[in-house]
């Protein structure tokens, strides 16, 4: 990968300790802010608000493999089956409530403050531009969310999962915008910062972080190009899978044979941070209706089903329809491929199918 | 790729309803039933276009509007045309009788290319509930019928008694330069037309094949094969018109439900020129 070395003039390099003060003087910079990021609680990760500093996972690791996952000792913590979505787009969010009388009682929730996302991935950031190019304007509960993050922290991870890939579809380890300021861990103790916004570079400055010398820099370019190397091949090229699928859109066969494992649970769609499917379900209390947004993967079996009839049966038109949507759709959606090499599908997969096996089987095909 | 948002951007919540009454219920055939809904001020809609109806506690199902919307000084009349097949349809057909509310919203969808119709031939194809969709088209031709060229409707039910807006009929029969063509998957007492599937009508049209534009609705096995026979026949790929339906939960393209290839049949349909879609339709469950 070409790396930009005169874009490292302004990089500051700082202690485990500095992570702290950044997120104390944003926190004094955004009054009335709420912060959301991951979050260490019972053993677990979990995409919320972050009430102290504490609470952001530093000081664990993560592993992860297809259908396996597990929170251990270390440093560096990749994601869990949580995303930024999470806050974003949640789970269940009421659209509007109303009452027997078609009266309307009640709009979408308010968010009563500023948000700023502190330690996301570059891998998360990228879903949070795909998402906007689907939801922002258009979905309300979205922008609304969307308008109210002020700022971001963005963590390159500099040694990837197992599961992850995120380099092979131009989504990290490193970011070059979309962030105010963002950290690479070189080690336990040693933090590299950077800015992406002059409200990151005011916070920066003010901590008084020393700038990163030339032999640190090198460290920090040695390790992200460790990482893209190890990542690349872990998929085709994508423009071949792309050739490819429009080639076996209809190979009934092949797809059933690339399905063959899968349970149409929809894991994959929940942990996916670009999957943006909801269905809409109305919740009838005593006088009144709350219809709520909740989400709907295309691998279950309610997608694509009408009364009368079914527009996805068959469990292969639905595993099909999310590895075109994200490779070849999206690109015609948004203008990039809708997966951001994340892994949590493979990780979260209860079975273990990994996307990146589909995707080399597809390769496959076109030597055939 | 990433993009510039608004802001503090307030987004109009699209899933906000306009509260409605049912001033007119007609039973069309077993199962079918068409609704005249009084929406208050003025709504407009285009042939082709569909709204989101919403029965209080249950859910809401796409359905498009059977007719031009009427402007009668403060308010205005739809009409919607529903076959009962799912939860929120039986509810409609079963409980709402005239001075219920119905809550509605839209219109969404991009309607029929009318406009690009015009100075053409117009063949109108339409099988079992698909009639509905349609019958906005024959009505616009009626109000406009110095734009368009001749005239050929195709309608086809599964049986004599399934014929719905029968009491038209005649009307559209006299439309100017006008053939109607009537079929019936089986036999019935009096039946005096085609017994066979309305694609089969298709053998029958009567207009020039290369000015003319197609509008196609029903099952979609039914629109795959009246889009073989008519490209057979010598009909242009960008001259047929199909109006597709999904799974729709949202009808402004952020539910995802309704996605067809790349497509979201709410927002960029239903209508698709079949030009746009050939790549897809024979694809099952893309």
């Amino acid at each position: 990968m070409a790396v930009d070395t005169t874009s490292f003039r302004e990089v500051f390099i700082g202690r485990f300790d500095d992570l702290k003060v950044v997120f104390r003087v944003l926190r004094e910079f955004f009054s009335d802010t709420k912060f959301y990021g991951y979050k260490y609680s019972n053993n677990n990760v979990v995409f919320d608000k972050i009430n102290i500093v504490d609470e952001i996972p530093f000081n664990i690791s993560d592993i992860q493999r297809p259908g396996f996952y597990r929170v251990s000792h270390g440093y560096r913590f990749r994601h869990s089956y949580c995303s930024p979505k999470d806050f974003l787009l949640p789970s269940e969010h009421r659209l509007l409530t109303v009452s027997q009388s078609y009266e309307f009682i009640e709009d979408i929730e308010s968010i009563d403050s500023s948000i700023v996302f502190f330690g996301i991935k570059s891998c998360d950031r990228k879903a949070i531009d795909i998402l906007d190019h689907i939801l922002y304007g258009r979905n309300p509960v979205y922008t609304k969310r969307r308008d109210s993050v002020k700022a971001i922290v963005v963590e390159e991870c500099l040694e990837p999962g197992e599961t992850c890939f995120c380099s092979a579809v131009n989504s990290g380890p490193t970011i070059s915008k979309g962030f105010d300021i963002a950290y690479a861990k070189l080690d336990q103790d040693t933090i590299l910062f950077k800015y992406g916004s002059l409200v990151g570079e005011k916070i920066l400055r003010s901590i008084g972080l020393r700038e990163a010398d030339e032999d640190i820099i090198k460290i920090y370019l040695g390790m992200v190009e460790k990482a893209v190397s190890i990542m690349r091949s872990r998929i085709p090229d994508v423009e071949d899978i792309q050739k490819v699928l429009v080639k076996i859109v209809a190979d009934k066969d092949l797809w059933d044979e690339i399905t063959s494992r899968c349970v149409g649970c929809g894991n994959c769609n929940y942990v996916c941070p670009t999957c943006f499917c909801t269905e809409v379900v109305d919740r009838v209390e005593e006088s009144f209706s709350t219809r709520v947004g909740v989400r709907i993967g295309c691998l279950t079996y309610i997608y694509g089903l009408v009364s009368g009839g079914h527009f996805r049966q068959e469990l292969y038109t639905r595993y099909r329809h999310f590895v075109l949507h994200k490779y070849l759709f999206y690109l015609k959606q948004v203008g990039d491929i809708g997966c951001v090499g994340c892994g949590r599908c493979i990780t979260w997969c209860p079975v273990g199918i990994d996307l990146r096996d589909t995707l080399k089987r597809l390769s496959e095909v076109e030597k055939r | 790729m990433s993009m510039k948002l608004g802001g503090y951007i307030s987004v109009p919540n699209p899933f906000l309803f306009m509260k409605t009454i049912v001033v007119d219920k007609l039973e069309e055939a077993p199962g079918i039933y068409t609704y005249t809904i009084k929406f208050d001020g003025e709504f407009k809609a285009s042939p082709g276009q569909f709204n989101m109806l919403y029965v209080y506690g249950l859910g809401e199902v796409p359905i498009s509007l059977s007719n031009i919307p009427l402007l009668q000084g403060s308010y205005t009349l739809i009409e919607h045309t529903i076959r009962v097949v799912g939860a929120v349809t039986k509810a409609i057909a079963s409980r709402l009788e005239i001075g219920c509310f119905i809550g509605i919203r839209g219109p969404y969808g991009n309607g029929w290319p009318l406009v690009e119709a015009e100075g053409k031939d117009v063949v109108v194809i339409g099988g079992g509930i698909g009639v509905a969709p349609l019958r906005p088209i024959i009505k616009y031709i009626e109000r406009f019928r110095e734009r368009f060229g001749k005239i050929n409707i195709l309608y086809g039910f599964r049986s004599p008694k399934d014929i719905i807006y029968k009491y038209e009929i005649d009307r559209y029969r006299a439309i100017p330069s006008t053939k109607m063509f009537l079929s019936s998957d089986t036999p019935g007492e009096g039946w005096m037309y085609h017994i066979g599937f309305v694609t089969d009508l298709i053998n029958y049209i009567d207009v020039d094949v290369k000015n003319s534009v197609v509008f196609i609705c029903g099952p979609e096995v039914m629109m795959r094969v009246a889009v073989k026979k008519l490209l057979d026949k010598g009909f242009r790929k960008g001259d047929m018109f199909l109006s597709l339906e999904r799974r729709m939960r949202c009808g402004v393209g952020v539910c995802g439900t309704c996605q067809f290839g790349h497509y979201f049949v709410c927002r960029d349909g239903p209508v698709f020129r079949y030009s746009d879609i050939e790549d897809y339709l024979w694809v099952e469950g893309i």
